[in-house]
């Protein structure tokens, strides 16, 4: 099926449309696996961070990874990727690393925030 | 290629993902870029129940689910003789070296990563199983 530029770009506009209400919908989910990796860091830098509370982290990172730059946040999937490892690397994260973590999850939330604010 | 503007053959695709998320982009991407039809499964089992009773052209398999995961999930398809002859594409946000070996060497077609483009997905998988 051969389409005109014009219907081409009414077609990209409406799964862009399509793609901002799936962020919308998921939004919720996306914010509370930010607020896992905050929390994480936080304890981290406390020096409380128990097992469970990091394999929590661990895989909230992950699924970070896998899909913010499928929404268009390429560097939020860099960001998740990175305290991913971290937190798989690291059975118990140095509390100077919990300041590093605590600033990649801010930065983190920051990238989410902004692009909710634009849909 | 443009969104809206299919592929000239209509392929069904089952689509096995535990997180929400990830399974609507995937199946938004397939059905409105490429025109495919799309099954959706969340879980190893229930897409084992699916692929046999849907018979589709391909699988998009997660690798990191719940309960059975892809590689179990893919022995399974394996085994079965209703579903041993579908090419199945695995999907993964792992990206570290070793993981990838593992994968390939477990037989699937093809193995594509996370983050995907949803623009393109239905590309890498057509390029994948050569399709045309």
């Amino acid at each position: 099926m051969k389409t005109s530029p014009q219907s081409g770009n009414r077609a990209d506009a409406t799964f862009s449309q399509a793609m901002d209400g799936l962020w919308v919908r998921f939004l919720p989910e996306i914010t509370e696996r930010v607020a896992v990796l905050e929390a994480a860091a936080q304890s981290a830098g406390e020096g409380t961070l128990t097992g469970k509370q990091r394999e929590a982290a661990q895989a909230a990172a992950h699924k970070l990874a896998g899909v913010l730059g499928t929404f268009g946040l390429t560097r939020g999937t860099v960001l998740a990727r990175e305290l991913e490892l971290t937190f798989a690397r690291e059975s118990s994260p140095r509390r100077a690393a919990g300041v590093k973590l605590a600033e990649v999850a801010a930065e983190l939330r920051t990238m989410v925030e902004s692009r909710a604010s634009s849909v | 290629m443009v969104p809206g503007e299919p592929f000239t053959v209509t392929r069904k695709i089952l689509i096995i993902d535990d997180e929400d998320d990830i399974r609507e982009v995937a199946a938004l991407s397939l059905e409105s870029v490429a025109g495919w039809e799309v099954i959706k499964a969340s879980s190893g089992a229930q897409g084992l129940a699916r692929a046999e009773e849907y018979q589709p052209d391909a699988i998009l398999l997660d690798v990191m689910m719940p309960g059975m995961d892809g590689p179990t999930t893919f022995r399974e398809l394996r085994k079965n003789q209703a579903t041993a002859g579908i090419p199945v594409v695995l999907l993964t946000a792992k990206v570290q070296g070793t993981d990838q070996r593992r994968f390939a060497d477990l037989g699937v077609e093809a193995v594509l990563f996370k983050p995907f483009d949803p623009m393109t997905l239905s590309a890498q998988i057509a390029t994948a199983l050569g399709w045309k």
